[in-house]
Formats: structure tokens, C-alpha cells, sequence
């Protein structure tokens, strides 16, 4: 301690100068901004420390970034630290020798943001570029690319030869281009970078095109000298009156328009004798007598005259708007423009593409909550309001199985088919205990399973509480599918279609090729007949529900992975269910497919139509379908003959 | 004619003069006009039991007497008291603007008016320009049309869709449901213009009333509240007996073999689903002033099937059924959940019945459902033929 | 009607109004615990004017018009001195009528929207100007963020918030163009297409960022969905106004970890008097369990107005109130709160990254910022001002010198 002591009040005592070699002194030198750096404040600092060659810098850079420094709250000297059991263990930053154990209160840790994060980083990377460690020259990689500048040229061109790993060369191959597209000094150079860039799809690529095509809107007499985009006339969807106005106004001293409200202050604050610009004040709560009034204390010179729509064309017959780069080289923009349009096509083919992907990913998601009301409702014809639960309790068995086993693949595996267990016992014992009695009896079957829905989804936040849990998926599961820069899936969207695939084939092979379904069928279509033939139709109905209600288990498990588990997210999905069985067709799997692919399609078409709001894309979609069903009353894929039943 | 409907219905009388005497009670125990015993939040609650009873009478005649299950009643509620909110909203800032507007040194144009009022009503959720729904808010007799008109057409439409398609059965239950729920959905957009999830609020205070204590005004709206409930039940009486009301009992018993004796039984039931719908609408406009905010958390489908469930426990095909079964559960799920239930200590459990509540209800529903299929008013049932 | 209540019957009622049950029972149930506990302390303290105080706690059950009638009770039938209450704007905007109507006292512990005064409510919450404009602010200056996503759940308090931020970001120079705006309903999960829209915002090379006003669950799917398509904190920060310590308790934070969230208050503020509280709040309510922002609010609230009572005297909501006026007590970050007559505090900002054990790294802490009832960046309300003390009016034209209404607007 003393030590340290001693060498912070030599430091204080003797001049700065002398140590200019020494990190710890020329952090000191800019102490504040070292200790509590801003993202605007910092360069000066970063050019200093790059500049001193002092080969601590980049390490010291590593940990300043990597929130690692501190600095002692008596003098302000900084140190790198380990924590021990009795504090903090100081580390010199310029020797890497621990010195002492202090008490973490008389510490504090420096905690750069993200924005002087990423200053730090690039300042690192000309350290990086061509370091041994590959995770390094990755980071400078990421580095250059989230900000691209001009002054990285010249380090980054010069790594690309001996870099050594395939795809990081390519990057930075990839980048290279990307600045000598925007940078480059060389006409012709810049144009091939430009033209290379004409199948790459990505934000990135899109980025550096959009940035070369800049452009800026000016009024102006004449044609102005420059690289001129485009002209623009007022009134178009480009550019309204009201704003080509605007710019005359702000930067060619037009008057300004006045407004209703500017009229009401000007009469306001020329009051005379009860009467404004000649009009008394009582009639003034007419817009048409103000305007009057105004005028004349216009012609009287006391306001400013009102600016008239005549006055606009007349200001837009002398004045042209025009759209100009800010780039001079017209081969560079003439490329770029070019390029430009052909990747516009290709990403909005992809973009259409990529909604397509996330309509048939929310259709599986439909399905999925649908398919086993198409067992229990769809083929027996049994409203059970209480699906929703089942999915519930599927999404909380994958829960508690969680916290039981925590390799997340063998958690899965085992709550899958758990999940299938507890609510295929669950869907059985509501079978034998309520439902068997009300077989005659749709309306009441939907109300007392509503109470049994009520019931159940109390216990579970009695039990799990109301706040969200959590459901994680396993590592192989995170991520997405890059099919390119624009198309993509997550791998979770991907394994719930798989699932859905599953389910859909799974449920035709049951109902279509085995005794169970042959049975189920017979059952359903003519209990007494089955009856009569030796199926046992207690049993069958039991088992049939068992399956409807087990399959809710597993679509609760997956919907708990993609989204959360809560108490609610079986009647986040009820009633959508219900119409997925309704719409596609009651009575067939293939029903329950088509209107899940029907309203997935629907409710994604009307999201992209207008983007801002979601819940809009809801409403139309519930209102489509009630329509629909006023117009096809049996759905999509209606049974036809015997099979219909009535 | 009187004679013999009052004849042939002795439960109306039963029930005007048990309603007569309630009134009565409340009257004399309240804050207002009595001795106190009652406190104004108590009598807020009680006329707001009142209107639900009126909407339960209605459900119970669209689906015990009719046999449609609607799941969409509430939706008809709610817009009779999003119908007398947005006059009452409109009303009282309108009076606000007006004198604010006054102290400036020009009068204001109608326009400026206008302006003012958006900003006041639509300021807190981010907006400030009178949506095209708000046209007839400054008139209480267009609004008072509206809560009327509105469900009416809205039923009408519906059900005429529906009931030309022969959508029956559950199938309609849950188009119905699916309709509560996209009208839910689009209130709970901003854009609707009847400011999103907030709703409308502060409609316990009555424009032209406001020197007049609550108190008052809640008794007022018992009053109104328990003629309604009055009126309503010795109207769908009435509409009950008779040839009518056989044809309607017939709908829900064998609809094919009413439409094969050549009724048309689309009519009937539309008729039916229209009226009931008004009556909802009317029941729901008396209900929110008083309980001072609607929002579309009001009108989500379990709202409807909770009415369903009331009927369902006082006895579906009796008017009084409804009422009995609608107060009955809604007083005892505010003493529940209110916290006035007493925990009951198990030793290695606590049950908390503000936890519990929803848990008991859903399962003695089912059980209703299943072992006492008629509900509270059979008791009265069977002493009502024990006494004749 | 909320009379007082002097040395004679000696009993301080406070009343509790949040909801136990329902939807908004996991953040409100921590407040009446909150509240609890700090009755408790300070009856072991001696309790207010020589009285010990009795929490009255109802139960309105996440249910808007039950907060009215709940209120109405607590005020009439129970005689409560004070009120600590409410969590959404919409349950607030149920309860003001009454709470105006009887004369009592509400204090609202919650970050909200603003555009509302209220004679009879002190906001000890959050106003935009004290969470959602230094966090754009933070955006602008430190991670040159030049286009924003303004993500939200479609209510009230986005809405109003996302319209200010729209201005504030125009009036900075962000062009119209450049801000993106979207609503999703409660509980949405199906983030995709709004996660590749946000991406695709980077097309013309401006960096973007994401303000998210998104509530509760709904978050989860979303910063899955961010973290399937790859996007880390660096390349799209995003700031959350509405996740807290107690949201991310018993999440898993693997995919948030580096996106940001601004409050007034964090568990990891470092001061003795946070360290105290968290102690004392661990050993009431469970080792596990974590603070947060209304927390903090709420306890500023309830010292301030125990020191207004003894400072006039009485329980009497007018005197007390007037007393409340300049009030100062130790927040727990390390400053000084002061409640202003617009009746909102002064309080410091603060910005914190997620880390992987649910707490925030905080990285940026500002100066006290005085709560703005009406935001100066919407023409309409920029012509407003609260001042209860002096004017005596919530809600005051300074462009007419008049006063628009005494009651506020609900």
C-alpha cells in the first residue's frame, strides 16, 4: 500500500514531460476523458495513444474496451484488476505487475459505451488486421465494416494477401471493394467496384450504392452546374407545394405563409377600440371576416401580406427544384444507378420471397394450434374451449422439464413426448368425467369446457404465477437459415413447419390406413352402427380425444419455444383456432391445412399492405373470415354426401 | 289482452314487485336519499347489477327461448355505452373549451372550437383531429339514437348474413365470438378513433350536472337503471307468450320441422337476435356512466361467455332465471375477489380466494353444467307448482 | 372527505390501490409489498404525528373501472389519509375523477406518458422528458444512431410517447423518412417480418436503433427474434422503456445481453443508501428477489410525504400538499430528489446495458432532470404548464394567460 502511495505522489510531484514514454502518464494527461469517455470526446485520445508507438497501447485498448480498467477514486491512476476473495488485486498497466489488494469501494471501473466501444475498435483494427489470433482479425473485420471510412483502405488492402483463412479473406476481399466503391480515387476503379457489386443482395451492399447515389434537394433560377439526378416539380408526390415552398422560404428569404392561427395572433395583438383591421371583434369567430380584417391591416403595412396560392405558381414558374449528388463523377453515379436498379428487382423479388417464408411459417404456427381441435372438433365434433389449456399445459411441462434436466436437446426429448403424456391423460379424464355426458349436447359441452378453460388457466397462475417463463431452445435450434441476404428463417420457424409436416402426415396415416381410424370414422359417422359391428364406442370417442388433446400438448411445447409460456397462451389462440378448423372445412385434416395456410397468407398479406400496424392485420383477418364463412358456411374443403352428416 | 297476459305470466308481476321493493330498499338505505347505510360506491355497484341483469334477460331470449348461443352480446353492450361515452365525453369538454376559449381577447371560430376539443379528447393518446365516428357526439339525442341503431344494425347485418347461410349451432357461437373479438381488436387500435386501449373515461361525470353531488347522481341511475330492468322484462314477456313465442320455443327445439310447417324461420330469429341486441345496447348505455370508464377490455369474447355462464347458472328459459343468476354470481364474485371472502387455512395450504375464486367458479359451472342443468330458477320452479 | 386525522383517534390510514390479481398482478403485487414494508419502517420509526400508520390494501384486480370504485371506497368507506397506487395509465385515468371529486391524495409511482396534471396526483414515476428524450439523446450523441425504429405495443402510453420522440427526432434532423414506426398488439410473438423491416432499414448506410415501448411478454419473442436474424447489440442497439429488474428475473437473458434500457433508478446503482434498501427489501420480501424503478419511486413518494405531514402538521390533503411542494429526500442513486409544483420530481436519468445475470450495467447517468408534465415538443402542449403552487393550475395556456381547466383530462 505504501507503495502505491509513494509512487501516485512521485507521479503528481513530477512533471508530466518526463514520462511521455510512459502509458500511465499520458492516460493521465487526458484523465477525464480516459475515466469517462463519450463517443465525440474520445478521438483526440485515440489518435494520442496510436501515435505514442508505445507497445502496451494495443492491449490497453483491448481492456478499455472490454470494460476491464479501472481507476482509483483518490488520484485518478488507472489499473487493470482481478477480483479476489478480499477485494480487488491491482495490475500496473504498463509493467502487467500485480501490486496490491485494495477494497473494491475505493475502485471504479470504467465503463466506456457502446459508442466509444466501437471508436475504441476501430482504432484497433490497423493492430488487428494482420494478427496470428483469427478472432482478432475477425473483430478489426466487423470493425471496418460497421463504419466504413476512407482512411481503412490503405491497412485493409494491404491484409488481404496474407490472410490465410478462406472466408475471412473473402470479406475482406468483400469490403475492399465496398470502399473503393465509395472511396476510391480512380474513376475507372471505382466503376468496376460499383459493377461487382451487382449481385450482392446485402444490407451492406445496398448501403454503399445508396451512399454514392446521395442526393440533395435545391432550389434554383437556373439549371444548377452540377451532377444532377433528377428534376423535381412541386405539387408531385416527390416534392408537395408546401414543402418546395418551405425551401424557398428557408433559404431564398421568401416570405412565409401565414397561418389561420398567425392571423388570430395578428388581430389579437391589433385590437383597437373593439374593433380589428376594421371589423369588429364580435364577428371576428368567422375565418372569411378575419382574412378581411387581416388584409387591411396589411395594406395599412402593420403585418405582413398574406402569401396566396397565386403567389406560389408564380415563385414556381422562376424557380426549378432539382435533385443533385453529392458525388461529382457522373460515370460513378451513372453506374451505381444502374446497378442499383437491377438490385431493387432482384431484393424485391427476394423480399417477396421472405414474406412468403414467414406467411407458411405463421400457417404451421396455426396449424399446429389447430390440428388437434381438427381431431376433437373436426372429426367428433366436439367444441373443447379448453384447447387452449392443453397447449398451455405442454408449454409448461417443456417448462418444468427444464428445470429438472438442463441439457436443453435431452430436455426436449423428454418434455415432447411428456407433454403428449400429461395432456393426453388430461384430455382423457375431461372426456370420461365431463364431456361423455353432454355427447347431445354441443352448446353445453362449449360451456362447461369454458369452465374447465377458466379453472384451469387460474391454477397455473396460482401455481407458476403470471409472469412469463421461460422455454429455451436448444443451441442447434438457434440462429437461421441465410438462404440469402434478404431470405431468411429462423431455424425454430423451420423445425415447427417440420413439426407441423409431422403432425399433418401422422394424423392422415392414423385416420386413413389403421384400425383406430377406420374406427374413429365408423364411430363418428354412426355410433350405433360401430356399436353394432363390435367397436366399442365409449373407447374409441376416449381415445380419439386423448390423441386431439395429447397432439394440443406437443404444439404447446413447440409455441413455447418459438414464443413464452404463460398462463394466457392457450386463449391467445383459441379463438384463431377454432376458425382454422371452421374455415379450412370441419371434419378433415386437410381442411384444417388449407385454413391455416389460407389465414397465415391473408393476415401476412394485410401486414405488408400496411407495415406500421399489426394489430390491424388482425382485425381485417377475424372479418375476412366471418365473411368467408357467410359465403362457404362448410369451408374450404366441405365433406360431401354421408360423410357430412346431415 | 292484459288481463290474460298478466294471467298467463304471474312471475312478471312476482318479479316487477319483488324489483319494486329492492328499489325501494336501496332507496331508503342509501347515502342520497336515506339513511346512509348503503355507501355511493355500494349503490354504483348495485345499478350496475341491475343492467347486467337487463343484458342476461336478453341472452337468456336469444339462447334459452331461441336456442342461438351468441357469444357476441357484450359486443352490443359496449357499443351502447362507447355510443352515450362518446356524447358524454364530447359534452364535457366541450363545456370546458368553450369557457377557456372565452377569455381570449377574439371570439373563436367554430373551426377553433373544434380543434380544441380534438386536442383535449385525444391529446392523451397522441392525437388531435376528430375521427369521422365522432360526427354526431355533439347532439344526446343523435347519440342516444346511436346506441340503439348501432347494435341493431350491427345484428341485423350479422345475423342476416348468418341466418341465410343456416350457420347454426356452435358454428355460430363461434362466429359470433369471432366477431366480439374483431371488434375488440379494432377498439384496441389507436387508429379507431375511439382512443385505443384507454377507451373513454371520467363518465360518471354527467355534463350540465356537475354541481350535483355523486350520490345523487348514482341513485339516478339506479332509478333508470331498475325501470329499464322493468321495462325490459315485461317486454320479452310479452313478446314470449302467445303464437310468437311458441314459434320461437319451437325454433329452439326442431328448427327444421318449424321451417317445414312454412314459417320463415330466418324472420323470427332474426327479429329476435335484433331486439336482444338493442336491449344490450341500451342496458350497456346505462351501465357505464356509472361505472365511469369503458374500454376494450370490456368487450373481449370471455366477457360474452361469461353471460353465458350467469344465464347458464340461474336457469336458462326463465327471464327471472337470468336475473337470479346474474346477481347471484356477479355480488358473489365482487365479495370474492374484493377480498371480503375469508381465507381458509388447510394447515399445509392457504386458500387465498382472490386467487381461488376463478378456480371454484370454473368448476362449480360445470358442475351446473352437468348435474343441475336448470340452474337456480328451477328451486323456483318447483315451488312455483308445489304452491298452484 | 379524506379528513384528517390529528393525535385524538390516532390512526394514519394509506391506502394501497394496486392490483393482485389479473394481468398486472406480477408488477403490482411487488408494489404493495414495497408499500408494506415501508409502513412497517417507519412505524418502527416512530410512525407520523406520534400515530402508527395502518395500510389499507384493496384489491382492483387489473380491472380499469374497478380501480374507480375501488378508490371511491378507500376514500369514503375506509377514510385513507393518502393513496399509493396504479400502475397503467389507462387504471390512472379510471381513478382520477374520483380521487378529484373526493379531494384525496394519489401518488403514482410509474414512468408514463405525461400530457396530464392533476391537483390531487403526484407523478413520482418518469415523465418522457425524464426517460424517453435522454435515451434518444443518448442514441444521437454516443452511438450516432441516424435512423430509429420506434417499435411499440399499441396503447396509450407509446403511442403519446412515440409521437413526442417523432418530433424530438425531426426537430434534431432526422428526416421523416428516417424514423420508422410500428404497433403490435399485447403479447404479439410473431416478430419476423418487423425484425427483417427494421433490418432492411440499414439499406442507404445509416446506422439504425430500435426505441422500444414494447410491453411486457411481448419483448421476449421479440429479442429472440433479433438475436435468430443474428443482430447484436452493436450493429442495432435497442433501448427498452418498459424492462426492468423484475421483468428479466427469471428470463434468459442470453439473447439481451448489451441492449440498453433507461430508468431513473437500477439495482446496481451504487450508493449506501441503495445497498440499505436492497437489504431490507431482500430480508422482507426473499433473498431472491430484485428492485426496480416504481420501486424506487415509491419509496421517494412515501418519505416525502411522511416529512409533508409532519411539516404541516395534519393529514389534511390541502396542507399536506402544499407542504409537499419543494420537498427534498435522498434518492437512491446517489442524489437529491426534489418534488417540483408541477407535482413531478426531479430525478437523474440513467441508461444501463443488460447483463447476463439480469442486472444493467449502468453507463450513463445524467444530472437531475425535472419532470415536464407537458412535453415542449408537441405544439399543442408546448403552450402548457403546470404549476399548482403559485398559478394554482395544471394546466395553464402561458400563450393566453389563462388557466384551461382545474380538473385534469381523463
Amino acid at each position: 500500500m505504501i507503495r502505491i502511495l509513494t509512487f501516485a505522489l512521485a507521479l503528481l510531484c513530477l512533471p508530466v514531460a518526463l514520462f511521455a514514454q510512459d502509458l500511465q502518464s499520458l492516460l493521465q494527461t487526458h484523465q477525464k476523458v480516459v475515466a469517462k469517455p463519450s463517443r465525440k470526446s474520445v478521438g483526440p485520445v485515440l489518435d494520442a495513444l496510436v501515435n505514442s508507438g508505445l507497445p502496451q497501447v494495443p492491449g490497453f485498448l483491448e481492456q478499455w474496451q472490454g470494460k476491464a480498467l479501472y481507476v482509483r477514486k483518490e488520484d485518478g491512476v488507472f489499473f487493470y484488476t482481478s477480483k479476489g476473495s478480499e477485494g480487488l488485486t491491482l495490475i500496473d498497466i504498463s509493467s502487467g505487475e500485480t501490486s496490491a489488494t485494495v477494497d473494491a469501494k475505493t475502485m471504479k471501473q470504467v465503463k466506456p459505451n457502446g459508442g466509444v466501444r466501437k471508436a475504441i475498435g476501430a482504432a484497433l483494427v490497423q493492430f488487428q488486421l494482420s494478427d496470428p489470433n483469427i478472432e482478432r482479425r475477425r473483430k478489426a473485420v466487423e470493425s471496418i465494416s460497421q463504419k466504413l471510412d476512407a482512411s481503412q483502405i490503405a491497412p485493409l488492402k494491404a491484409s488481404v494477401a496474407g490472410e490465410k483463412d478462406a472466408a475471412l479473406k473473402l470479406r475482406k476481399e468483400r469490403l475492399t471493394g465496398y470502399l473503393t466503391a465509395r472511396f476510391g480515387t480512380d474513376s475507372a476503379a471505382r466503376v468496376a467496384a460499383i459493377e461487382a457489386l451487382n449481385n450482392d443482395l446485402s444490407v451492406q451492399g445496398r448501403a454503399v450504392l445508396s451512399q454514392i447515389l446521395e442526393a440533395e434537394l435545391v432550389a434554383a433560377e437556373t439549371v444548377p452546374d452540377a451532377n444532377l439526378a433528377e428534376v423535381v416539380t412541386p405539387g408531385s408526390s416527390a416534392l408537395s407545394r408546401e414543402a418546395a415552398y418551405e425551401i424557398l422560404v428557408t433559404k431564398h428569404g421568401f416570405p412565409p405563409r401565414v397561418s389561420d392561427n398567425d392571423i388570430r395572433l395578428a388581430l389579437e395583438a391589433n385590437v383597437e377600440g373593439g374593433k380589428a383591421g376594421g371589423v369588429p371583434v364580435v364577428q371576428l369567430d368567422d375565418l372569411q371576416k378575419r382574412e378581411l380584417a387581416y388584409d387591411t391591416l396589411a395594406a395599412r403595412g402593420l403585418v405582413q401580406t398574406r402569401v396566396s396560392d397565386a403567389d406560389l405558381d408564380r415563385a414556381f414558374g422562376e424557380w426549378g427544384f432539382y435533385q443533385t449528388y453529392l458525388e461529382d463523377d457522373t460515370a460513378v453515379t451513372a453506374a451505381a444507378r444502374e446497378v442499383q436498379k437491377t438490385i431493387q428487382t432482384k431484393v424485391s423479388l427476394n423480399q417477396a420471397a421472405d414474406l412468403g417464408l414467414d406467411a407458411i411459417s405463421l400457417a404451421s404456427i396455426y396449424f399446429l394450434a389447430a390440428v388437434g381441435l381438427a381431431i376433437t372438433f373436426g372429426v367428433m365434433g366436439v367444441i373443447n374451449m379448453a384447447h387452449g389449456e392443453f397447449i398451455m399445459l405442454g408449454a409448461y411441462t417443456g417448462y418444468v422439464v427444464q428445470q429438472f434436466i438442463t441439457n436443453y436437446t435431452l430436455s426436449l426429448v423428454v418434455a415432447l413426448p411428456l407433454a403428449f403424456a400429461v395432456t393426453f391423460a388430461a384430455g382423457v379424464a375431461m372426456e370420461r368425467l365431463v364431456i361423455r355426458w353432454l355427447y347431445n349436447r354441443p352448446l353445453e359441452t362449449l360451456l362447461a369446457t369454458f369452465g374447465i378453460s377458466v379453472a384451469l388457466q387460474q391454477l397455473a397462475k396460482n401455481i407458476f404465477g403470471t409472469q412469463a417463463r421461460p422455454l429455451t431452445s436448444p443451441g442447434w435450434l438457434d440462429g437461421a437459415w441465410i438462404i440469402n441476404d434478404v431470405v431468411q428463417i429462423s431455424y425454430i420457424r423451420i423445425a415447427i413447419f417440420v413439426l407441423a409436416l409431422l403432425f399433418l402426415g401422422l394424423l392422415l396415416f392414423i385416420l386413413n390406413k389403421t384400425r383406430l381410424g377406420l374406427e374413429v370414422r365408423a364411430v363418428t359417422q354412426n355410433p350405433r352402427m360401430a356399436a353394432s359391428m363390435g367397436i366399442n364406442p365409449d373407447k374409441i370417442k376416449m381415445m380419439t380425444f386423448g390423441l386431439g388433446s395429447g397432439i394440443a400438448g406437443i404444439a404447446g411445447v413447440a409455441i413455447g419455444l418459438f414464443a413464452k409460456v404463460t398462463s394466457e397462451i392457450g386463449s391467445d389462440y383459441i379463438v384463431q383456432s377454432f376458425m382454422t378448423v371452421v374455415v379450412g372445412g370441419v371434419g378433415n385434416v386437410w381442411g384444417t391445412l388449407a385454413g391455416a395456410t389460407m389465414i397465415g397468407v391473408f393476415q401476412k398479406g394485410v401486414e405488408w399492405m400496411n407495415p406500421s400496424n399489426t394489430l390491424a392485420a388482425q382485425t381485417y383477418m377475424i372479418l375476412f373470415i366471418i365473411l368467408f364463412i357467410q359465403f362457404r358456411p362448410k369451408g374450404i374443403i366441405a365433406l360431401k354426401g354421408r360423410a357430412a352428416g346431415d | 289482452m292484459q288481463k290474460s297476459f298478466i294471467a298467463q305470466n304471474p312471475s312478471v308481476l312476482w318479479f316487477l314487485a319483488c324489483l319494486g321493493v329492492f328499489t325501494l330498499g336501496v332507496t331508503i338505505l342509501s347515502e342520497a336519499t336515506g339513511t346512509g347505510v348503503i355507501s355511493t360506491s355500494f349503490v354504483k355497484t348495485l345499478g350496475k347489477v341491475l343492467c347486467l341483469c337487463l343484458v342476461a334477460i336478453a341472452m337468456d331470449v336469444v339462447w334459452g327461448y331461441c336456442g342461438i348461443l351468441s357469444l357476441g352480446h357484450f359486443a352490443f353492450f359496449g357499443i351502447g355505452g362507447y355510443a352515450v361515452g362518446m356524447w358524454l365525453m364530447y359534452a364535457r369538454t366541450e363545456a370546458i373549451v368553450i369557457e377557456n376559449l372565452a377569455s381570449r381577447t377574439i371570439p373563436p371560430t367554430p373551426v377553433e372550437v373544434n380543434e380544441a376539443i380534438a386536442t383535449q379528447i385525444f391529446g392523451v393518446v397522441g392525437s388531435s383531429d376528430f375521427p369521422l365516428i365522432w360526427a354526431f357526439s355533439h347532439s344526446l339525442t343523435l347519440q342516444m339514437l346511436l346506441v340503439v341503431l348501432v347494435p341493431g344494425l350491427l345484428a341485423l347485418v350479422f345475423g342476416w348474413l348468418a341466418f341465410r347461410a343456416r350457420v347454426t349451432g356452435v358454428y355460430l357461437s363461434i362466429l359470433t365470438q369471432a366477431m366480439t373479438l374483431a371488434l375488440a381488436l379494432y377498439l384496441f387500435q389507436n387508429d379507431s378513433g375511439l382512443r385505443g386501449n384507454n377507451g373513454l373515461s371520467g363518465l360518471q361525470n354527467i355534463p350540465g350536472f356537475e354541481a350535483v353531488p355523486q350520490s345523487v347522481i348514482s341513485m339516478g341511475f339506479f332509478w333508470a337503471s331498475a325501470l329499464a330492468l322493468a321495462l325490459g322484462y315485461v317486454m320479452f314477456a310479452r313478446v314470449l307468450s302467445g303464437k310468437m313465442g311458441s314459434v320461437i320455443r319451437a325454433i329452439r327445439d326442431d328448427e327444421p320441422r318449424v321451417r317445414f310447417l312454412g314459417y320463415h324461420v330466418e324472420s323470427y330469429k332474426l327479429f329476435i337476435f335484433t331486439l336482444t341486441a338493442v336491449v344490450a345496447g341500451i342496458a350497456g348505455a346505462l351501465y357505464y356512466p356509472q361505472a365511469g370508464i369503458i374500454n376494450p377490455a370490456e368487450i373481449v369474447p370471455i366477457a360474452s361467455i361469461y353471460l353465458a355462464v350467469w344465464v347458464a347458472i340461474g336457469g336458462r328459459g326463465r327471464l327471472y332465471g337470468a336475473v337470479i343468476g346474474t346477481a347471484f354470481v356477479s355480488l358473489l364474485s365482487s365479495w370474492f375477489t374484493g377480498g371480503g371472502a375469508p381465507a381458509v387455512d388447510l394447515g399445509f395450504y392457504t386458500i387465498q380466494w382472490t386467487e381461488w375464486w376463478l378456480v371454484l367458479l370454473g368448476t362449480s359451472f360445470v358442475a351446473v353444467t352437468l348435474f343441475f342443468p336448470g340452474g337456480i330458477g328451477r328451486v323456483f320452479d318447483k315451488f312455483a307448482r308445489k304452491s298452484s | 372527505m379524506a379528513g384528517s386525522a390529528i393525535a385524538a383517534d390516532c390512526s394514519v390510514k394509506v391506502g394501497v390501490l394496486h392490483s393482485l390479481s389479473g394481468t398486472m398482478a406480477i408488477s403490482e403485487t411487488t408494489l404493495k409489498d414495497t408499500m408494506l414494508m415501508l409502513v412497517d419502517q417507519q412505524n418502527a420509526k416512530g410512525g407520523v404525528l406520534g400515530c402508527d400508520l395502518e395500510a389499507v390494501v384493496v384489491d382492483p384486480a387489473s380491472d380499469w373501472p374497478l380501480f374507480a370504485e375501488k378508490a371511491r371506497e378507500l376514500l369514503t368507506t375506509h377514510d385513507v389519509d393518502v393513496i399509493f397506487g396504479n400502475w397503467t395509465s389507462v387504471s390512472r385515468k379510471s381513478v382520477l375523477p374520483v380521487i378529484e371529486e373526493l379531494n384525496g391524495l394519489l401518488f403514482y409511482p410509474v414512468q408514463y406518458e405525461g400530457e396530464e396534471s392533476s391537483k390531487n396526483v403526484f407523478y413520482t414515476g418518469a415523465a418522457p422528458n425524464q426517460q424517453a428524450i435522454p435515451a434518444v439523446d443518448y442514441f444521437l450523441e454516443e452511438l450516432g444512431v441516424e435512423k430509429f425504429a420506434l417499435l411499440g405495443t399499441d396503447y396509450v402510453y407509446p403511442r403519446t410517447t412515440n409521437n413526442i420522440l417523432e418530433q424530438y427526432l425531426q426537430d434534431n434532423g432526422i428526416a421523416a423518412d428516417d424514423i420508422f414506426v410500428n404497433y403490435t398488439p399485447f403479447g404479439h410473438s410473431d416478430w419476423a417480418t418487423i425484425v427483417a423491416d427494421v433490418v432492411a432499414l440499414g439499406e442507404d448506410g445509416k446506422s439504425v436503433g430500435v426505441i422500444s415501448t414494447i410491453n411486457g411478454d411481448a419483448n421476449i419473442g421479440f429479442y429472440k427474434e433479433l438475436a435468430a436474424a443474428g443482430i447484436s447489440a452493436d450493429e442495432i442497439p435497442v433501448v427498452a422503456f418498459s424492462v426492468g429488474e423484475e421483468e428479466l428475473s427469471g428470463l434468459d437473458t442470453a439473447n439481451l445481453e448489451g441492449h440498453l434500457a433507461a430508468w431513473n433508478y437500477f439495482q446496481s446503482a451504487e450508493s449506501d443508501a441503495n445497498a440499505e434498501f436492497i437489504d431490507a427489501w431482500k430480508s422482507y420480501a426473499g433473498a431472491d428477489r430484485v428492485t426496480n424503478d416504481p420501486m424506487e419511486a415509491h419509496y421517494i413518494g412515501f418519505n416525502m410525504w411522511v416529512n409533508a405531514v409532519e411539516a404541516a402538521g395534519s393529514t389534511d390533503v390541502d396542507a399536506v400538499r402544499n407542504k409537499m411542494y419543494g420537498q427534498e429526500f435522498q434518492n437512491l442513486t446517489g442524489g437529491t430528489a426534489v418534488m417540483l409544483p408541477n407535482h413531478h420530481l426531479a430525478k437523474p436519468v440513467l441508461i444501463g446495458e443488460i447483463q447476463a445475470d439480469g442486472q444493467f450495467d449502468i453507463i450513463s447517468k445524467t444530472a437531475e432532470v425535472p419532470g415536464d408534465a407537458w412535453t415542449d415538443f408537441l405544439p399543442s402542449s408546448a403552450v402548457l404548464k403546470s404549476d399548482w403552487k403559485d398559478l394554482g393550475c395544471g394546466m395553464y395556456n402561458t400563450e393566453t394567460n389563462s388557466c384551461v381547466q382545474l380538473k385534469s383530462n381523463y
